[in-house]
C-alpha cells in the first residue's frame, strides 16, 4: 500500500501571515488537526492545532494574540513523504520523529497529506475489518513454502482469503491471521488441523479436550 | 398458544449436500414434535412477492439473484456475496428465498391485523442478509422485510436476536431508524462472523442509542448470558415501548454447535424463552414473532426448538425423546445421540477460565450500558 492510496487531497493550507485566529478557525471547520504552511508556493512549515492553543495560551511564557501571524509557532522544518513511498515506511518515519503528519510534497508543491488517522484507516484495511467475514489464526514454520501451502488450502475450498497478516512470534514461528469469506471457521480449522496446521483460533472446545 | 407458520415449500430453501443450512433440521423437528403427541397445525402462508422483496432490498440485487437462478452469467455473482460456499447458487433460489419470506411476513400481517398476537414461523430468520447482498446463508432479509411491513403501518418494533451471530443485516437495514430497536446478543466478532456487533454499534442519526450489542466471550456459559440479557433486555424494552418483538430465535449458541463457542444448554434456551414471553406480555400486549435461524448441531437442533415451540403453546416439557423418532432419524442425529429432551446434568465438563470470562462479559456490559445512559431517559 502507497502514501499515494491513503492521503487526503485537496489539502488546506495556511501562509506564515495567516493569523492564529483564522487558522483555529480553519482547524475546527474542517476538523483537522494539521496545517501546512506554504510561502512562494513552497512549503514553509506545518502547524498543528495544539501549537496554535499553546501559542495563544495564558500559559505560554510569551502568549501570542489571535491577529498574530503564525509563522512564530510552525515547525519550519518539516519531514515529508514522496506519493509513491510505502506505508509501513511513513509509519516509521512518522513513529520514529513523534510526528502526527506528513505533507505529501512532489515536484515541491504539496499533493496530499497523511496523518496518523489515514495510517489506522489503513491498518483496518489491511486487517480486512471492512467485510463480514470470520477470523482464523494459525501458527506457521518460519520456512519457505508453509504460506503457500496455507493458502492453498483455502483455495481448493473455493475459500475467498480477505486479509492475511504475518508476524513472527519471537520463537521462529510465523503468526499468520486470515480474514475469511465464510462463516464456516470452526469447521474450517478442524480441516486444518486434520492437515497438520498448527491453529491458534478458534481452539477446540474447552470441555472436549 | 401460538400460531405456527409453515409451508412445504420452505424445503426448496437448500444448498445442497453437505451445506449445514439443511432444511433436514425443519423436518426433523417437525417429526419430533409429531412423535411427541404435538402434531403441527401450521397457517400456510403466501409466498413473498418481488415487490414485498424490494421494500428492503436494491432491485439490482434481485435482478442479479433471479438471473443466477436462471443460470445465466455469474458475472458480478460475488459483489453479491454468491456463489460462494456459504452461499451457493441453486436452481429456484429466488423462489425458495421468497417463501421463507412470505412466511415471516404473513406472521407480521397476522400480528398486525389482530388476529393473533404469538407467531412461530418455522424457518426464516435470514439476519445476514444486506441490502444488495447475500451473506452468511441468507439470500432475502425476512425478518427485515417483516418489520418493514410493522413500520410501515406506523408501529414501533423491537427487534431480539438469539442467534450465535451478530444480526448484522437487520441492524444495518434500520441503522439510522427511531422505528426499530434492535438488540443482538452474540458471540463476539472479534473471531467470528461477521465481526461485526461491538458495543459502540449504538445506530446513527434519529436512531441512535436504538442498535444495542452485547457480544460475549467466546465459551460463555447459560448463567452468564442470561445476566446479560437481564442486565440489558428489559431495560431496553421498558425504554423504547415497542408495539410488537421480533426474535431471531437461532440454536448456534448451544454449546454442541459446530460453528460457534457459545456454551448455552436446553436450559439456557428455556429461560431464555420464558424471559421473552414475560417480556412481550409487559412491553407488548403479548405480540411477538418468532423465527427460527442457525443452528447446526443435528442432535440439538431439533431439541431446541421444540422446546421453543412447547413453550410457545403453553405445553409441558416432556423428559424423553420418543423411541421411534430417535431410532428414524439415527442417520442424522449420529452416534451418541441422548434419549432425552433436555441436555444431561452436568451438560459437559466444567472448563477453566470462568472467572475471566464473567470479567470481561461483565464489564461489556457495564461499559455499553454507561454509553446507552447518554441516550436513554
Amino acid at each position: 500500500m502507497l502514501v499515494r492510496e491513503i492521503m487526503k487531497t485537496p489539502v488546506t493550507t495556511i501562509s506564515p501571515d495567516t493569523t492564529f485566529l483564522e487558522a483555529c478557525k480553519l482547524l475546527h471547520e474542517k476538523g483537522i488537526r494539521h496545517l501546512p504552511v506554504m510561502e512562494n508556493g513552497i512549503l514553509a512549515g506545518v502547524i498543528t492545532d495544539r501549537d496554535v492553543r499553546f501559542a495563544t495560551s495564558a500559559l505560554c511564557p510569551s502568549p501570542q494574540q489571535g491577529s498574530d501571524p503564525v509563522r512564530s509557532a510552525m515547525s519550519a522544518s518539516v519531514v515529508t513523504a514522496d506519493p509513491s513511498d510505502p506505508i509501513e515506511e511513513a509509519a516509521r518515519v512518522m513513529r520514529g520523529q513523534k510526528i502526527g503528519c506528513l505533507p505529501v510534497v512532489e515536484d515541491r508543491s504539496v499533493v496530499g497529506i497523511i496523518t496518523n488517522m489515514d495510517l489506522l484507516d489503513a491498518l483496518l484495511k489491511l486487517a480486512g475489518v471492512y467485510d463480514s467475514t470470520g477470523r482464523l489464526e494459525v501458527s506457521l514454520d518460519d520456512v519457505p513454502g508453509e504460506l503457500a501451502r496455507l493458502t492453498s488450502f483455502f483455495g481448493h475450498r473455493n475459500v475467498n482469503i480477505r486479509s492475511i497478516l504475518t508476524y513472527p512470534n519471537g520463537q521462529g514461528l510465523i503468526r499468520t491471521v486470515l480474514r475469511v469469506d465464510t462463516n464456516q471457521t470452526l469447521p474450517l480449522a478442524e480441516a486444518l488441523r486434520e492437515a497438520q496446521f498448527t491453529v491458534l483460533w478458534p481452539m477446540p472446545k474447552p470441555w472436549l479436550r | 398458544m401460538a400460531s405456527v407458520i409453515y409451508h412445504p415449500e420452505y424445503r426448496r430453501y437448500d444448498f445442497g449436500e453437505d451445506h449445514p443450512f439443511t432444511p433436514a433440521r425443519l423436518a426433523c423437528l417437525m417429526d419430533l414434535l409429531a412423535s411427541l403427541g404435538y402434531p403441527i397445525s401450521a397457517v400456510e402462508p403466501p409466498v413473498a412477492s418481488r415487490e414485498e422483496i424490494l421494500t428492503v432490498h436494491d432491485e439490482a440485487y434481485v435482478a442479479a439473484v433471479e438471473a443466477l437462478d436462471r443460470g445465466e452469467s455469474t458475472a458480478g455473482a460475488m459483489e453479491h456475496g454468491l456463489g460462494t460456499p456459504d452461499n451457493p447458487i441453486f436452481p429456484g433460489m429466488d423462489l425458495a428465498a421468497r417463501w421463507l419470506v412470505g412466511g415471516t411476513l404473513h406472521g407480521a400481517r397476522m400480528i398486525a391485523g389482530d388476529d393473533e398476537t404469538r407467531v412461530l414461523q418455522l424457518g426464516g430468520g435470514l439476519h445476514h442478509a444486506a441490502r444488495a447482498k447475500a451473506a452468511g446463508f441468507c439470500l432475502y432479509n425476512d425478518l427485515a422485510i417483516a418489520i418493514q411491513e410493522f413500520v410501515s403501518r406506523g408501529w414501533y418494533v423491537a427487534y431480539l436476536d438469539i442467534d450465535l451471530h451478530h444480526g448484522d443485516g437487520v441492524q444495518s437495514l434500520f441503522y439510522e431508524s427511531d422505528r426499530v430497536l434492535t438488540v443482538s446478543l452474540h458471540e463476539s466478532g472479534y473471531y467470528l462472523y461477521p465481526g461485526t456487533g461491538h458495543i459502540h454499534e449504538l445506530g446513527s442519526g434519529s436512531g441512535r442509542g436504538m442498535k444495542i450489542n452485547i457480544p460475549l466471550e467466546p465459551f460463555t456459559e447459560g448463567d452468564d448470558y442470561l445476566e446479560a440479557f437481564d442486565a440489558v433486555v428489559p431495560q431496553a424494552l421498558s425504554w423504547f415501548s415497542p408495539r410488537v418483538l421480533v426474535v431471531q430465535a437461532g440454536a448456534d449458541g448451544h454449546f454442541a454447535d459446530p460453528m460457534g463457542d457459545l456454551a448455552l444448554t436446553t436450559r439456557t434456551y428455556q429461560a431464555l424463552y420464558a424471559r421473552i414471553l414475560d417480556l412481550a406480555a409487559r412491553h407488548t400486549e403479548g405480540r411477538v414473532l418468532f423465527t427460527l435461524g442457525g443452528g447446526y448441531a443435528p442432535a440439538v437442533v431439533p431439541r431446541v426448538w421444540a422446546i421453543l415451540y412447547l413453550t410457545l403453546m403453553n405445553l409441558p416439557v416432556p423428559e424423553r425423546l420418543p423411541e421411534d423418532w430417535l431410532a428414524k432419524w439415527a442417520h442424522v442425529l449420529g452416534p451418541g445421540a441422548i434419549s432425552t429432551l433436555h441436555d444431561p446434568d452436568p451438560p459437559y465438563p466444567a472448563f477453566a477460565g470462568g472467572e475471566e470470562r464473567r470479567r470481561r462479559n461483565r464489564n461489556t456490559v457495564s461499559r455499553l450500558l454507561d454509553s446507552l445512559s447518554r441516550y436513554w431517559y
